[in-house]
């Protein structure tokens, strides 16, 4: 067990505002390659548990998109110790709460529990990364569920088809290309051999970061983490996935017919680079400027004055490598989306060239300030952003770090990452127009 | 600081009640297996709920405030009895909530765009909204500690003077119809609009979403008017929780609302809506729909109702997180990704409401397996091992509450609003944990008595018109609410 560093308390500073508190954290490595992060704060007798492993829709292969996400799934199907359902019912039961979440980048498994009931959450948590259970019963059960969960969020959804076409139109490596949820046939075709290989590959301990924030005593609870998972053999490390995206050198076009949606709607993605990239802070401001809240200029030019859009959003996407800076919106009834997207053309030429008013940034700043305070009364929250600042960048300290990489964003750099990335020819646009019902297929 | 605080006993009922054994009886519905191998902790963690401080005002204004300087930032909510929408005439459905809408865009000093900028530039929030259904308005807001002396400014600006602009509320006009058409795309939406209707009739608990003739049939001098006639502070709330003491509280209260003159106005009254007609089945056709989105309820009771507790307990074995209907339409079935029950209680009667989507060629077995699960709990007791892990998952949240002084602040403005006794929290988790089998069964028999069932789907109707007319009395209407047939 090696201690990495132990980070000290109290610095940080806004422009002019009163000093953010630090957060405190211990960063500890077990033989195994489990990498535990602890964070005490006794504020209330509760404490967050979160257990992030390096593993997303990016590493699925070619007719087995939606694997990670089903695998998610089956980690509550049961362990050698715990029976099916039984760690979702214990918790629930005993005061807590969980879930388990897939994004492209990472599989994530969380719970909060009252302060007593720190045993029971490394218990379940270490049994199922040592020895879940694997069944044909359980995967056709579950790939029920997902395939239902698709229904709800994408089949059965206005503009739910959308969200797929605008990653695939935009992105040429397959890592990021293709959707979370995956598609019907591929997640039909998943076999139990399929789990038990990811099981091996990727649930291990040195592929994971087990983040505990809040009324715990960080001593006790390393002991405990070794205790119930120091246990678990390392694997060999997974493949590492070339997330590597071609320039793109001409704008991308596409129009979807959709039969659930009354209204058009615009989306738009720009390619940007990965999440280490300092840029990404300067395109963070740059999203506020143009889509945060009633004072930004889309929505006071678009939605306010024009009257184009009920709302038009624009910001960075979370991901670890080659991201996108999404834009989009609905037309108003009687507007067209020609006339949106000229509209938000015209706003964002205006960025690059016309100044950035003061007020404008330090909205940002302050922003970045706020969510930094109202983050630190969720031990969840936290847990989530120290796991994966570890798992992404290697870096827990980022959670400190972020407000005043904010705050140092200047005017210049906002119109210079304008002028980079938000061009025409680096960019993805899928219309969605309504496509009114075939006749006959309306009730009686 | 003088706040009272009282002892919550978590893991009380654990300790008092049989724990899961080795081998403990299985729920009543399969896919779940308790190998009763993990370490629960069945010791007593006692958490302090702190009360809020409590104050009356000359203007009649009620001050709540829990004290918290945990964080360098402060939240409020001002409630305001007679500026909600139960209030609305039938003709101006949406009176209350566009009025409310329309303080935040323009005072008598600063634009629209002037209120957001000076907002946004210090990431403070402001929000002024009310329902359709309920009659108090509520003005909401938070900020960095730094900041709250110039929001407190701006919320008496947009209290004590809004403009109510005619060329804002054009534009917000546009605005919401687009959001009237595209709400029509929701299922969610088209379920929970004729389930209103069927179970609250022309009671304003019933209304759901004005039409845009209701928006059309609203002037910028009736909200105006609305305004001068309904924001009143005789009987209003205003509570805080964060970085702020009473003190504090109160010497900022009465500098920025100072103004904020007593109306004589009377307490808004209220009454319950009629008892619902017979149990019926109804079908919202959404052609090309891959789900079919089905709701389940009835009328529930007042907030003060004495079967408060035992609803809430049944009602958690059928429907909460991993209850019944979880564990066996999803988990065992596969039929759905997600499923749920819950009620609302007011200061009238509320509803209680079962929802779930399912694939289309499901539909029937799983509208006929929710119907057994409430007939289960309706036919025979919970078991007590069941019934005890029910009671310990209500109690035991509490204490992940604590975590958010907005959170625990807002129980206690319950209190106020539906006249709750003071000691209504520290008495809950025994009233919960003193619920029994028969009780609970007793509520169940009660409240979701078949008579008193109404059914509403929404889905594909060249697919579930035949299966749907198998569960009673069809109607079948269209996505926009006209009667099919």
């Amino acid at each position: 067990m090696k201690r990495l560093c132990a980070v000290g308390l109290v610095v940080a500073l806004g422009v002019g505002a009163a000093p953010l508190r630090k957060i405190q954290f211990t960063d500890t490595k077990l033989k195994n390659g489990l990498r535990v992060i602890i964070s005490e704060d006794h504020a209330a007798p509760v404490f967050s548990i979160v257990v992030n492993y390096n593993v997303g829709s990016r590493d699925e292969r070619k007719g087995r998109t939606g694997f990670a996400h089903l695998f998610e799934h089956m980690m509550f199907k049961g362990s050698e110790n715990v029976g099916q359902n039984e760690h979702p019912y214990l918790m629930f039961m005993n005061g807590g709460t969980m879930n388990g979440t897939t994004s492209k980048d990472r599989t994530m498994y969380y719970e909060t529990l009252p302060a007593n009931q720190l045993d029971l959450a490394l218990f379940l948590e270490a049994d199922r990364m040592r020895s879940l259970t694997i069944t044909k019963d359980n995967l056709d059960n579950q790939r029920n569920a997902v395939q239902e969960e698709r229904r709800l969020a994408v089949d059965n959804q206005p503009y739910g088809k959308t969200f797929e076409a605008i990653d695939e139109l935009a992105y040429e490596n397959f890592a990021y290309e293709h959707s979370v949820i995956g598609s019907m046939a591929d997640l039909s075709a998943a076999s139990v051999d399929d789990v038990a290989g990811f099981f091996k590959m990727y649930y291990a301990p040195n592929n994971a970061v087990v983040a505990i924030v809040g009324d715990v005593d960080p001593k006790t609870a390393l002991a405990k983490v070794e205790k119930y998972f120091g246990g678990i053999a390392a694997q060999p490390a997974p493949p590492k996935i070339d997330l590597t995206e071609p320039a793109q050198k001409e704008e991308r076009r596409l129009t979807l017919e959709d039969g659930l949606a009354r209204l058009s709607r615009l989306d738009m993605a720009y390619k940007i680079p990965p999440g280490v990239s300092s840029d990404r802070d300067s395109l963070s401001v740059l999203g506020t400027i143009l889509s945060g809240g009633r004072s930004s200029r889309f929505y006071e030019s678009i939605v306010r004055q024009k009257q184009l859009s009920a709302g038009v959003g624009a910001g960075t996407d979370g991901s670890v490598g080659p991201g996108l800076f999404n834009v989009s919106g609905t037309a108003l009834p009687g507007k067209t989306l020609k006339e949106l997207e000229e509209a938000i053309d015209q706003e964002i030429d205006r960025l690059k060239t016309a100044p950035i008013a003061d007020w404008e940034i330090e909205k940002a700043r302050t922003g970045a300030r706020r969510s930094f305070v109202a983050g630190l009364g969720s031990s969840i929250n936290r847990a989530v952003q120290l796991s994966e600042d570890a798992l992404f960048y290697n870096d827990p300290d980022r959670i400190n770090t972020r407000a005043d990489r904010i705050a140092k964003v200047t005017a210049a750099d906002v119109q210079r990452v304008a002028n980079q990335y938000l061009v025409k020819t680096n960019r993805s646009v899928v219309w969605t127009v309504p496509k009114p019902p075939a006749a006959g297929r309306g009730g009686q | 600081m003088p706040v009272r605080i009282f002892v919550l006993m978590i893991g009380l009922i654990a300790s008092a009640l049989p724990q899961a054994p080795a081998a403990p009886p299985q729920p009543s519905t399969t896919q779940m297996v308790l190998k009763g191998k993990a370490p629960v902790s069945n010791d007593i963690l006692k958490v302090k709920l702190p009360r809020p401080q409590e104050v009356d005002l000359p203007n009649g204004l009620h001050l709540m405030v829990l004290e918290d300087h945990r964080l360098p930032q402060v939240t409020f909510t001002l409630m305001i009895p007679g500026a909600g929408g139960y209030l609305d005439p039938p003709d101006k459905i949406g009176l209350a909530s566009y009025t409310a809408s329309l303080m935040r865009e323009g005072t008598k000093t600063r634009t629209s765009p002037q209120i957001s900028e000076a907002l946004e530039t210090m990431a403070a929030t402001l929000n002024v909204g009310s329902g359709l259904s309920g009659t108090t308005a509520t003005i909401s807001g938070g900020s960095l500690s730094e900041n709250f002396d110039k929001l407190m400014d701006l919320t008496a600006e947009v209290l004590l003077s809004p403009s109510f602009d005619p060329g804002e509320w054009d534009r917000f006009k546009t605005r919401t119809k687009a959001g009237l058409i595209q709400q029509r795309t929701n299922p969610g939406f088209l379920a929970s609009e004729t389930f209103n209707r069927v179970v609250f009739g022309s009671h304003p608990a019933g209304r759901i979403s004005p039409t845009a003739a209701n928006l059309d049939a609203i002037t910028p001098e009736a909200l105006a008017e609305f305004h001068r006639t309904h924001y009143a502070p005789d009987h209003a709330a205003i509570a805080f929780a964060g970085d702020i003491s009473l003190a504090d509280a109160r010497k900022l209260v009465e500098a920025k609302l100072g103004g904020w003159k007593k109306a004589g106005v009377a307490k808004p009254s209220v009454t319950d809506p009629d008892l619902m007609g017979p149990p019926k089945v109804y079908l919202i056709a959404r052609p090309g729909s891959v789900q079919t989105t089905l709701y389940v309820g009835t009328q529930s009771f007042r907030r003060t109702d004495p079967d408060y507790a035992a609803l809430t307990v049944v009602n958690r074995v059928l429907g909460g997180t991993m209850g019944r209907l979880f564990r066996h339409l999803r988990e065992e079935k596969g039929y759905t990704y997600g499923i749920g029950s819950g009620f609302s209680a007011t200061l009238y009667r509320g509803s209680w409401t079962s929802s779930t989507s399912v694939r289309t060629d499901v539909t029937e077995p799983a509208l006929t397996d929710l119907l057994a699960e409430i007939a289960e709990l309706r036919d025979k007791p919970v078991p007590e091992n069941e019934l005890a892990d029910a009671k310990r998952a209500i109690v035991g949240s509490f204490a992940r509450d604590l975590e958010s002084p907005q959170q625990v602040l807002g129980y206690y403005i319950d209190n106020w609003t539906y006249g709750l006794p003071a000691d209504y929290w520290d008495t809950y988790p025994a009233r919960i944990t003193a619920v029994s089998a028969a009780q609970a069964q007793a509520a169940a028999q009660k409240y979701w008595a078949p008579s008193r069932l109404q059914i509403v789907a929404v889905g594909d109707a060249t697919k579930v018109t035949d299966i749907l007319r198998k569960k009673g009395t069809l109607e079948v209407f269209d996505a926009d609410g006209n009667p099919m047939k």
